[in-house]
């Protein structure tokens, strides 16, 4: 028990110390400083031109309806777009189980890490999130869209400052899902309000409420008063309440982190009967009983399993139910796919973490671990994409054949761009990381951010360019242009694979991953 | 007609980067005989063992186990090898039995399950054996590690710090594979920081000192003082 003269070390002064420590820490462990530096202006750069490049287009003085009809939407749907902000940060905390962690379970364990600085650090890393990125670039590009130029500055802060809010909104809730989540019974507790929560969207959309009632949210007030003289009161107000969140959001964070982590206890303590070795009617049997434990490994991670859950649900249903557009679909594979390979294909070898060493004392090709660890990859990034191109065939039915063909190729394509890359990364720069936790991330943040950022930048880019050829009258154009793409993506996997089967790097890649 | 040692390593190299983790070592082992590898932390210990197992490459030297180069034929050294890594060495998502199952079926073993079963209750691992390893102690895991190396029953028996961390009754079993691998011929090579174990289980004995072999020698000629000496 502590003692009465003994000073609190959990209170707020002292957490925000040891948050700077501990980020002092991290950021002195970065292994590429430079390519840090230069991610990070990247990012910036990116943010400087969603904010600013839109407002140079007068989308106005093209006397175009369908422009006007698309802007006032635009216009109409912002409000709409911050509450989605504030569900995706919603859905990222819950998600990571309270939030990223700035010092995994394990290296913590010996250190007084208090609840507030657990806090604090979940908040300084929520933005180190593909889908938080995109997202924010989505919110001021379209505010930099419909704004007049001389109201810019001032939506724009609105616009960071209502981030600000729903990044934090978004962490308490999340430290009080995963505080639910953690008592008996919580995790059914959370799927019956996670699934009733979704039905009652899915029942308004249905009823074709949901976007009117979207509308009427305070947030389209504020989107308005953010084109207007009244954007500092906005800004000051959200704010203050950001900042008002972000002390409530402790609670919860004492509360959660007090309990036991039951479901990854569970998982960690969990049985499972043998199985026989399987007999696969194609390829060998070693490489399917491989394969079979490479699964293993993805499934019965509590993070894993939740992340490839999420994405492979959440963007179908949006598409599903807000009834996306196929020029607007074509965008979410990519995205999806790459979220997948965030969850630990950029760093696939850390599946094994310390085990890596007994495996590669097993008499198996190393051409055999390397195929088949890149086709669990391939199968995580394929099922969660697959979902939302499937959810959106629901909605919409089989597209025009140009635009079919455009969705497939693109398709395959950024299917092919992700996995060439994370497993190029992967035999690159190999990091040793215990995924024990639904908090912890595969790679260093710093590297996350980055691989965020390319893989997000490279498969936007690409979808973008599909677009545009699934509007031309010739569908075998996009199965052309995919052809030279397909064949970059497999060059570069091939020379992952041909430097994984060289015997020094493997050992060195090992050695690393095992950290032995 | 003299058996070749199954074991025999000349002017091994390992260099990682700049560091040189190896820097000469030399050393032969037999059939049927059992050496213990001793040495300060850093001495080379652990990583001859991860070149003897095929996981580590020489950097430059000659390796041969069971007659397999290890530069050359890492995956037929892997094929004869028996390994208990020193740290870790399990896959933390999988079952002790997957482990064994998976170690089984790439060695072409047919009837693998009985022997399986045995060793885990010999290492009392039997009522934990369908549970992932991510929540095992320490202890666990390296009687589990012994389990996976002994299974296949290898020429080559390669267990680098079994003993750490592992309760009596596991120090005893791991003992009892020693002995057994023993008498049926293979080679073991135990490497450890306890001299009084290393003694226990071991014939003979070699020191590593800064990546080199210092001293070579019958087990019981290494008594305390002289074990101190060849360490500073």
């Amino acid at each position: 028990m502590r003692s009465s003269t003994e000073p609190r070390r959990d209170g707020w002064a002292d957490a925000v110390r040891d948050t700077a420590h501990l980020v002092r820490f991290r950021a002195g462990t970065v292994r590429r400083p430079r390519a840090t530096v230069v991610g990070i202006a990247v990012v910036l750069l990116l943010t400087a031109f969603a904010a600013l490049g839109p407002a140079s287009v007068d989308a106005g003085a093209t006397g175009s309806a369908a422009v006007d009809r698309a802007l006032a939407t635009l216009q109409g749907n912002l409000g709409s777009a911050f509450v989605g902000f504030l569900l995706l940060a919603i859905g990222s905390a819950v998600g990571s189980g309270g939030g990223r962690e700035l010092l995994s379970r394990s290296e913590a364990a010996v250190h007084p890490v208090s609840p507030v600085t657990e806090h604090l650090g979940a908040l300084l890393l929520a933005p180190v999130n593909l889908a938080w990125m995109v997202q924010l670039w989505a919110l001021l590009a379209v505010t930099a869209l419909v704004t007049p130029s001389d109201r810019l500055l001032g939506a724009q802060l609105v616009v960071v400052a209502w981030v600000l809010l729903a990044t934090a909104a978004g962490q308490a809730v999340g430290w009080l899902v995963e505080g639910v989540r953690r008592t008996p019974h919580g995790v059914l507790a959370v799927r019956v309000v996670g699934g009733a929560v979704v039905a009652t969207l899915a029942g308004l959309q249905v009823a074709g409420v949901l976007a009117p009632l979207a509308r009427a949210l305070p947030t389209t007030l504020l989107t308005d008063a953010a084109r207007t003289g009244r954007w500092p009161l906005a800004v000051l107000v959200l704010l203050v309440l950001a900042g008002v969140v972000v002390v409530l959001g402790a609670r919860p964070a004492r509360w959660a982190l007090a309990q036991p982590p039951r479901e990854e206890l569970r998982v960690q303590s969990g049985v499972h009967e043998a199985r026989p070795a399987p007999e696969p009617r194609r390829g060998s049997p070693e490489r399917a009983l491989l394969r079979r434990l490479d699964r293993g490994s993805v499934w019965r991670s509590v993070g894993m399993r939740r992340g490839l859950l999420v994405l492979g649900i959440g963007p179908g249903l949006v598409a599903l139910l807000a009834g996306l557009e196929w020029s607007t679909v074509i965008l979410l594979p990519g995205l999806t796919a790459s979220g997948a390979a965030l969850l630990f294909g950029v760093n696939a070898w850390c599946l094994d973490g310390k085990g890596m060493v007994w495996r590669e004392t097993l008499p198996v090709s190393a051409a055999d671990v390397f195929d088949v660890r890149t086709l669990v990859v391939a199968e995580c990034m394929a099922a969660v994409s697959g979902v939302t191109v499937l959810l959106a065939l629901l909605r919409n039915g089989l597209p025009p054949l140009t635009v079919g063909v455009a969705v497939a190729c693109c398709w395959a394509v950024v299917m092919g761009q992700v996995l060439s890359a994370v497993l190029t990364w992967s035999v690159r720069a190999p990091y040793s990381v215990d995924l024990s936790s639904p908090r912890a991330t595969p790679a260093p943040h710093a590297a996350m951010a980055g691989y965020a950022g390319k893989l997000s930048l490279v498969t936007t880019v690409t979808a973008m360019l599909f677009t545009g050829l699934s509007t031309l009258p010739w569908a075998w154009v996009p199965a052309v242009v995919a052809v030279p793409f397909l064949a970059w993506s497999t060059r570069k996997l091939r020379r992952a694979r041909r430097r994984w089967l060289a015997p020094a790097e493997r050992a060195r890649i090992v050695l690393t991953v095992a950290a032995v | 007609m003299t058996q070749p040692p199954a074991v025999v390593v000349r002017d091994l190299h390992v260099r990682f980067g700049d560091v040189e983790a190896v820097s000469g070592v030399d050393l032969s082992a037999d059939h049927g005989q059992s050496t213990a590898l001793l040495g300060r932390n850093g001495a080379g210990k652990s990583t001859t063992m991860k070149v003897l197992a095929g996981v580590v490459p020489p950097t430059a030297g000659d390796v041969r186990v069971a007659g397999h180069d290890a530069a050359t034929d890492a995956l037929g050294v892997k094929r004869v090898v028996g390994y208990c890594p020193d740290v870790g060495g399990l896959v933390p998502r999988a079952t002790p039995w997957e482990h064994l199952q998976l170690s089984a079926r790439l060695r072409r073993m047919d009837d693998w399950e009985g022997r399986g079963r045995d060793l885990l209750e010999r290492f009392e691992l039997g009522d934990v054996a369908h549970r992932v390893v991510g929540g095992f102690s320490h202890g666990m895991s390296r009687r589990l590690s012994v389990v996976l190396a002994a299974l296949h029953e290898p020429s080559v028996l390669l267990l680098d710090e079994p003993f750490d961390g592992v309760d009596p009754l596991g120090v005893e079993a791991t003992l009892e594979v020693v002995a057994d691998a023993r008498a049926r011929g293979a080679c073991v090579l135990l490497s450890t920081h306890l001299r009084d174990l290393a003694l226990e289980a071991c014939g003979s004995a070699i020191v590593l000192r800064g990546g080199n072999r210092v001293a070579a020698m019958q087990a019981a000629e290494l008594t305390g003082e002289a074990y101190r000496a060849l360490l500073d």
